[in-house]
C-alpha cells in the first residue's frame, strides 16, 4: 500500500472528461492495483478513482492510470508532501454483522430458498477482489453467483457486478449469471439489477430459520 | 450581502427551512446548510437535502444584494440566541458578520457553488383547502412505517378514486385510509406515493395558510402554503394491495365514547410495559381493558358500550389503538371486528370518510 500526500490536480478521460483542480490531497495506490484519490471530506468515498485491474505508470511528476476500457485517471504531483509505503499482506476479511452473515449460511444451506433446482458449488468463492458470496448451479447446471445482503442496495448489484466480471475471466466456469439476495430489495437497486440482467430475489430471515412469524401483519 | 430583519421572524423562517437541510454527513458539505439570498428588501432562504426542499421568503431591510450558505443549525441557534429585536446580517469577505445590540458572531460559510440550483416545476398547480388538507393529513400520516426498509411504507398512497381522491398510509400493523370526495387534485387513475416526512412538515405549515398549491410532477410534488413552498422526491415502488383488507362487513362491532377510550387506554397502558399489549373484553354493555406486565403487576378500567357480536378478548399494541382511535373525528367510535387474529376496524359513527385498520397482537 502506497500512500502520497501531494498538492496535486487530477484530469479522468473515459466515460465523460473530469477534472480536480490543484489541492493537497491524498492518493492510495493499493496492491492489487487500485488508485484512488481522497479529499480531507466526503466520509469514505474517494474523489476519483481507478479500479483494478488496471496499468500505472508513475513517475516523480505524475501517476497515470490505465484501465482495459482505455479510461486514464492521470494524477499530477505538485508538491509531494509525504510518500510512504507499507506491506499490509493478508486481509482476514470483513466480519459481516450476525444476521448477514447468518443469512449467507442459511441460503447455502437451502440454495433452493434462491431459486428452484439451484444446488451450492461453494460458499464464499474466493475472487483476486474478495470472496463471492455463494456460487451455485442453478436445475440447467449454469453457474450462479449469488450475492447476499440483509437490505439490498445499489452498492450491492454493483459488487455482484465486479463479481461476475472477475468470474468470467475463469474460462471453467462458462457464462456466470448473477442473483442478488436481500431481505429487502430497494427498487432502484431492483432496476439497476434488472438493467444489468440479474435476477433479484428477497428471502424472509425467519422462514429460513424456521420461525413462525411472531407478530401479526396486515402485509 | 446586508439585511436587518426581526430576530423572532428570522428565526422561524432558519428553522423552518433548517429542517430540510441534511443532518447527516454528507459528500455535499453544503447540504448541512442553507442558502440566504437577498433581493432588495426580500430574503430567500431554502434548505434541501436533495430529498426534501424547503424555501420560504421573508420581508428584511436589505441594503445589499447577495447569497450565502450557512450552516443551518449552527445560525439558527445564534440567532435564536441573540436579544429580542433587529438582527444585521452581512457579508464581508470570507465571513458573514450576524449582530444584534452588542453581540456579534463571525461565521465561515459553506460552498455557494456547491449548493443545488432549485429547479421550477412546470406541472399545473391546483388549489385545495388548506384546513382539510391539514385534517386529512393528521389522520393517516401516523400510520406509515419510519423503517426505511420498506422504503415504499414510509409515503403516503394519494391516489385519484371515481369520486376524488385518497389517502392511505400503512406501517404493516395498521392502516390508514382517508378519502377526500369532490376532490379533483389528480388524473383519472393517477397515484402518487408521497414520503411521510414531507408530509409531516407540510402539517407544520399548513397552520399558517388557508389555500395550498399543489404540483404533481413525475418525479417530484410541490406544495406552497402561505409564501412557503416544499418539494419532495417522489417514492418509486409497488404499494400493497390494500384493497383486499378491507371487507365490506363485520360480524362484531363495538360502539364506544372516544374521549372515554382514550382516558381509559392512558391509565391502562401504564401497566402494558416491554411491548406488552392491552386486551378489550368485548360483551355485553361494558368494555373492559386488561394490562399485564409479568413480575410488574396488572391493571383493568371498565367503561360503558355498546357490543353487538360475539363475545370475545383482542389484544392490541396500546399505542397503535390509541393513534387510531385520537384519528377519528367524531364523539364516538366503533370498532369492529371478525375475530381475534383478524384486523379490526376504528370509525367514527355517522361518518365513513375515515378507516382505521389495526392489526391485533397474539396473546396467549
Amino acid at each position: 500500500m502506497r500512500i502520497v500526500i501531494a498538492r496535486c490536480s487530477v484530469d479522468y478521460a473515459g466515460r465523460l472528461a473530469a477534472h480536480l483542480p490543484e489541492a493537497v490531497r491524498m492518493i492510495m495506490v493499493k496492491a492489487d492495483g487500485c488508485v484512488a484519490v481522497h479529499a480531507d471530506g466526503g466520509a469514505y468515498k474517494p474523489l476519483n478513482w481507478m479500479n483494478a485491474p488496471n496499468t500505472l505508470v508513475a513517475d516523480a511528476e505524475r501517476l497515470v492510470v490505465t484501465n482495459p476500457k482505455g479510461e486514464q485517471l492521470t494524477i499530477t504531483l505538485h508538491e509531494v508532501l509525504a510518500d510512504t509505503s507499507h506491506q499490509l499482506g493478508d486481509d482476514p476479511g470483513l466480519q459481516k454483522d450476525g444476521v448477514e452473515s447468518h443469512l449467507q449460511e442459511l441460503l447455502a444451506a437451502a440454495p433452493h430458498a434462491i431459486e428452484a433446482g439451484m444446488t451450492l458449488v461453494r460458499r464464499e468463492y474466493p475472487t483476486a477482489i474478495g470472496p463471492v458470496d455463494l456460487v451455485c448451479r442453478d436445475a440447467d447446471g449454469k453457474v450462479v453467483a449469488v450475492e447476499v445482503k440483509r437490505c439490498g442496495e445499489i452498492d450491492g448489484v454493483e459488487q455482484l457486478g465486479r463479481y461476475i466480471e472477475r468470474l468470467h475471466l475463469d474460462s471453467t466456469l462458462g457464462t456466470v449469471r448473477g442473483v442478488f439476495v436481500a431481505q429487502v430489495v430497494r427498487p432502484q437497486a431492483r432496476v439497476l439489477a434488472e438493467s444489468r440482467g440479474f435476477r433479484w430475489v428477497e428471502v424472509d430471515y425467519d422462514e429460513l430459520r424456521g420461525l413462525a412469524p411472531t407478530d401479526l401483519r396486515l402485509f | 450581502m446586508k439585511f436587518r430583519c426581526e430576530r423572532d421572524v428570522l428565526a422561524e423562517a432558519l428553522t423552518t427551512a433548517g429542517r430540510a437541510a441534511s443532518s447527516r454527513s454528507s459528500s455535499l458539505p453544503a447540504l448541512s446548510g442553507v442558502r440566504m439570498e437577498v433581493r432588495g428588501d426580500e430574503l430567500s432562504i431554502t434548505g434541501t437535502d436533495l430529498e426534501l426542499s424547503i424555501r420560504l421568503a421573508i420581508a428584511v431591510g436589505g441594503e445589499r444584494d447577495g447569497a450565502v450558505v450557512v450552516p443551518a443549525r449552527l445560525v439558527a441557534d445564534i440567532v435564536r440566541s441573540l436579544p429580542s429585536g433587529a438582527v444585521e446580517m452581512e457579508l464581508e469577505g470570507e465571513e458573514l458578520g450576524i449582530s444584534a445590540g452588542r453581540s456579534h458572531f463571525a461565521i465561515r460559510p459553506l460552498g455557494l457553488d456547491d449548493y443545488p440550483v432549485q429547479t421550477e416545476s412546470v406541472a399545473e398547480a391546483v388549489t385545495l383547502s388548506s384546513s382539510v388538507v391539514a385534517d386529512a393529513l393528521r389522520q393517516v400520516v401516523r400510520a406509515a412505517s419510519t423503517d426505511d426498509a420498506r422504503a415504499v411504507l414510509t409515503g403516503v398512497l394519494v391516489a385519484a378514486e371515481d369520486d376524488g381522491m385518497r389517502m392511505v398510509a400503512t406501517d404493516s400493523y395498521r392502516l390508514a385510509v382517508r378519502d377526500l370526495p369532490e376532490n379533483d387534485m389528480l388524473a383519472g387513475g393517477q397515484r402518487v406515493l408521497i414520503p411521510s416526512r414531507a408530509l409531516n412538515e407540510l402539517q407544520r405549515l399548513l397552520g399558517h395558510a388557508d389555500d395550498l398549491q399543489v404540483r404533481l410532477g413525475a418525479r417530484d410534488a410541490v406544495f406552497e402554503a402561505g409564501g412557503t413552498r416544499l418539494t419532495t422526491r417522489l417514492i418509486e415502488g409497488e404499494y400493497p394491495n390494500y384493497r383486499n383488507l378491507l371487507p365490506s362487513s363485520y360480524p362484531n362491532v363495538l360502539t364506544v365514547g372516544k374521549d372515554a377510550l382514550l382516558e381509559a387506554l392512558r391509565r391502562v397502558k401504564i401497566l402494558a410495559q416491554d411491548a406488552t399489549p392491552v386486551r378489550l373484553g368485548l360483551g355485553g354493555d361494558t368494555l373492559r381493558l386488561t394490562a399485564i406486565t409479568q413480575d410488574v403487576g396488572n391493571a383493568s378500567e371498565e367503561i360503558d358500550a355498546t357490543y353487538d357480536g360475539t363475545e370475545m378478548t383482542v389484544a392490541f399494541n396500546p399505542d397503535y389503538l390509541a393513534a387510531g382511535v385520537d384519528a377519528v373525528d367524531a364523539d364516538e367510535v366503533t370498532l369492529s371486528t371478525m375475530d381475534p387474529m383478524k384486523p379490526a376496524v376504528i370509525r367514527a359513527v355517522g361518518r365513513d370518510d375515515y378507516l382505521y385498520l389495526l392489526m391485533p397482537v397474539r396473546v396467549p
